[in-house]
């Protein structure tokens, strides 16, 4: 992939989760591997305003001097490529995800879309959730299961084979917890439609 | 006095060998914090801008800050001030190290050293001020490394700050160190001590007041926070602890702002050769860190069979790029032997590249030429000694130059050699540049943050207009920090909000964060006034020609220069001074230094009536 294919799909994306609400101002991060090199947002870039000096190229197994541009995630990111299968990772910070992990240690969609697709997401508790080393030896274990795990109070990491699954799949379960937050909100109990969902909770 | 500060300096007079306890006016402490700012108020307050600085007169003040040895993150530093041999103007280093812990355990903010000694001799300083002048007749001639490991031996549990043979030389950039290779550097301040014949100020390691927070519940949870934040940030939990401060070699380098040759070019062809990378990968042996500093920027390196400490980011620019020098080993050469020998890299370096483009330039007969790698490590034997081309080189490049004929080739502000940044490639640093108070120096306020990290925010580097208030805040910053004693390292991470939080806890007095930096603002007006009164004015707040008018050949910066004087009028007018860098009366009546201003502000100035009056 050119560099400038890859600068218009972080673009893309990025303009994307910000206008989704999926990440404030200047929040949020996502990289591509590219072999042995990882291309990463820049440390406090705006992604819905994404240039080329924002995309930083950095050594998969190897830290380099690019570490002083990338995002405050790079040791995360380099960790679940190390760990994974992933080629593209997004991570955000959606409101009413955080909020859903902040009362459940797993957030299990109702709605069709979100069922069909997550099933369920786990919810993983750090004392230190911002570009610590606790995250980086944690979540490669859970992505290995799971294509997208939340970090409670913070945010999802996604992963994918490109970005735009990635983006999918936080896109998805920002609105699966949307609706879980409003329907808990609404009297009565809920009608169960679907088949063996009681089942997701062991997934 | 809180747990903050003692309450008091400690006066020597070396020719009496006597010393006096000083009180430290409790709000004298919380208007200058200590260290540098607290050092600045003495040295303007007793009107020593005149003084000869290679006399007895000249003082050097040794200094801790609120925060020294609280267990405040990388709050182990401490600083010495005094009139610059090499700038003439006000100035301090700081270092790190553990001496500065130590001092403070003495029960002692400051310590003044006045006078001189007839004969070699170290200052020792021990518990309840008392004070020893020792004969140093045998360590007199002895490099850095090996003066600390004597005095080690004479004093197991001491810290001691000491000369090399260069200061002892009288080398207008010798530097003064403590732990093998932390350096209190650029102006010359070990040549102070070397006209004082002080070889060392050696610091008993038996002092018993460790400062103890007011509010210790408080401290430490606003140490966690701060320690998360520098455990985040990629800066200071993976770059500099991996590659130490090296790691800028290619960041600037892609940038275009990495002057090579002389500030002939902003981009090296050899840069990887020289890069952080490289140094990680070929020399470096083990990390270290100051006492009390969890990001650990330090290392230990071996090349040819030697080991040393660094090199720094500087220094390998100046020994190298701008030597057009590519050859690792050769810089690691160089800077061991100015390590051994005492000399500050930067200044150094600087001055050889000029002699090397004096050389090509056929000004300077038999002098080196760029990228001779072989002349690198003789030449810092010879300005160590002050022997043939050396004699002249010690004096630096501003004096080189102007020798031969070719001013506009010594690459300096105020005498002091630019560091390891093109501002044709990042323009508000060479606002800060040519507007620092100590001389061309990055450590006044580094716009590589916001020009080129992007902290806390990216701007537009090649900008010029609106740079002016951002400068402003983080020279502000800077004075704090040197202030507080702590390693501006931390800022990659923290604001003035957690330095406020920290000293809150430890004084127990809630600091809001725009006090702070009123007290930074205090302080750089300060040091503007001694520097007015030492005759420097408007017309020393500028660049070399070449960054103002040679524009960059080629790279991502082709075609740039500096327009300085807008940025420059936007600077004053944003600090509150006149058009000719004088501050107004209204705004040293804000900073409470009216007083102190009288009889500097030239009188004819309405300012000046005005503070006079008042």
């Amino acid at each position: 992939m050119s560099d400038s294919a890859v600068l218009e799909q972080f673009q893309r994306v990025g303009s994307d989760l910000f206008l989704a609400g999926l990440i404030s101002s200047h929040g949020g991060n996502m990289s591509v591997r590219m072999g042995d090199r990882i291309l990463i947002t820049r440390r406090g870039s705006m992604l819905a305003h994404i240039e080329a000096r924002d995309v930083v190229d950095i050594g998969l197994d190897e830290n380099d001097s690019a570490v002083a541009l990338a995002s405050t995630e790079i040791g995360v990111h380099r960790a679940i490529y190390q760990g994974t299968s992933a080629l593209a990772i997004v991570h955000t910070h959606p409101p009413y995800t955080i909020a859903q992990s902040l009362h459940a240690d797993e957030i299990v969609p109702i709605d069709s879309e979100g069922s069909y697709l997550l099933h369920k997401v786990p919810v993983v508790a750090c004392e230190l959730t911002a570009g610590s080393a606790e995250v980086a030896a944690l979540l490669p274990t859970w992505l290995k299961e799971y294509d997208i795990v939340m970090l409670r109070g913070h945010g999802p990491f996604a992963i994918g084979h490109l970005l735009e699954e990635a983006y999918q799949i936080t896109s998805v379960l920002e609105m699966s917890s949307r609706i879980l937050t409003v329907e808990q909100g609404l009297a009565g109990e809920a009608r169960e439609y679907r088949k063996g969902s009681d089942r997701y909770e062991t997934w | 006095m809180t747990a903050a500060w003692h309450g008091r300096g400690l006066r020597v007079d070396l020719s009496s060998a006597h010393g006096v306890d000083e009180t430290l006016d409790p709000a004298i402490a919380h208007a200058y914090l200590g260290g540098r700012g607290l050092a600045a108020h003495l040295l303007l307050e007793r009107g020593l801008w005149r003084v000869d600085p290679l006399s007895t007169a000249n003082p050097l003040v040794f200094a801790t800050g609120p925060l020294t040895g609280t267990g405040a993150p990388a709050a182990g530093r401490y600083s010495v001030s005094a009139r610059s041999p090499l700038t003439g103007t006000v100035f301090d280093g700081n270092s790190g190290g553990a001496f500065g812990v130590v001092f403070k355990r003495l029960g002692y903010d400051y310590l003044w050293v006045d006078g001189a000694l007839a004969d070699p001799g170290y200052l020792l300083v021990g518990r309840g001020g008392a004070v020893d002048v020792r004969e140093a007749g045998d360590l007199w001639g002895l490099d850095v490394p090996t003066t600390l490991a004597r005095l080690r031996e004479r004093h197991p549990l001491s810290e001691a700050a000491v000369i090399g043979p260069a200061g002892e030389s009288g080398v207008l950039f010798a530097s003064i160190v403590n732990n093998r290779g932390r350096s209190v550097g650029r102006g010359g301040l070990g040549a102070v001590m070397g006209a004082k014949r002080l070889k060392a100020v050696v610091v008993a390691g038996d002092g018993d007041l460790r400062p103890s927070p007011a509010d210790e519940e408080r401290f430490a949870f606003v140490v966690y926070e701060a320690t998360k934040l520098l455990k985040a940030n990629p800066v200071t939990s993976q770059a500099l602890p991996e590659f130490g401060t090296a790691v800028l070699v290619n960041v600037l380098n892609q940038a275009g702002a990495f002057p090579t040759r002389n500030f002939r070019e902003s981009q090296f062809e050899h840069a990887e050769a020289i890069s952080g990378e490289t140094l990680r990968r070929d020399h470096t042996r083990k990390r270290s860190a100051c006492r009390g500093c969890s990001i650990g920027c330090a290392r230990r390196t071996t090349s040819g069979g030697v080991s040393g400490e660094g090199p720094e980011y500087e220094t390998i620019w100046a020994l190298g790029a701008d030597c057009g020098v590519g050859d690792l080993a050769a810089v690691l050469e160089a800077s061991y032997a100015c390590n051994r020998l005492g000399l500050d890299t930067i200044t150094t370096g600087s001055t050889i590249a000029c002699a090397m483009e004096l050389g090509e330039r056929g000004l300077l007969r038999g002098g080196p030429r760029f990228g001779d790698r072989a002349a690198l490590a003789p030449l810092v034997a010879a300005i160590a000694a002050r022997e043939g081309l050396g004699a002249e080189l010690a004096l630096g490049s501003r004096a080189l130059a102007e020798r031969h004929g070719a001013p506009e080739l010594a690459m300096q502000v105020k005498g002091l050699e630019l560091p390891a940044y093109d501002p044709r490639g990042m323009k508000g640093q060479g606002l800060a540049f040519a507007t620092s108070n100590r001389g061309g120096c990055h450590l006044r306020a580094n716009m590589l943050n916001p020009e080129v990290l992007g902290i806390p925010k990216m701007i537009d580097r090649f900008a010029t207009l609106g740079k002016a208030g951002l400068l402003i805040n983080l020279q502000n910053l800077s004075a704090v920090l040197d202030s507080l004693s702590l390693c501006k390292f931390t800022a990659f991470a923290m604001k003035e909000d957690y330095y406020a939080r920290l000293l809150s806890a430890v004084t127990g007095v809630t600091v809001e964060p725009q006090e702070l930096l009123r007290v930074g603002e205090r302080i750089w007006n300060a040091e503007r006034l001694f520097n007015l009164a030492a005759g420097f004015g408007r017309d020393d707040d500028t660049l070399p020609p070449r960054l103002l008018r040679e524009p960059v050949p080629a790279g991502p910066s082709k075609g740039q220069v500096v327009d300085l004087a807008p940025m420059l009028d936007e600077y004053y007018l944003s600090r509150g001074w006149d058009d000719q860098g004088r501050p107004s009366a209204r705004k040293l009546r804000a900073l409470g230094l009216d007083r102190a201003a009288a009889g500097i502000v030239p009188l004819d100035g309405e300012a000046t009536r005005e503070a006079v009056a008042s």
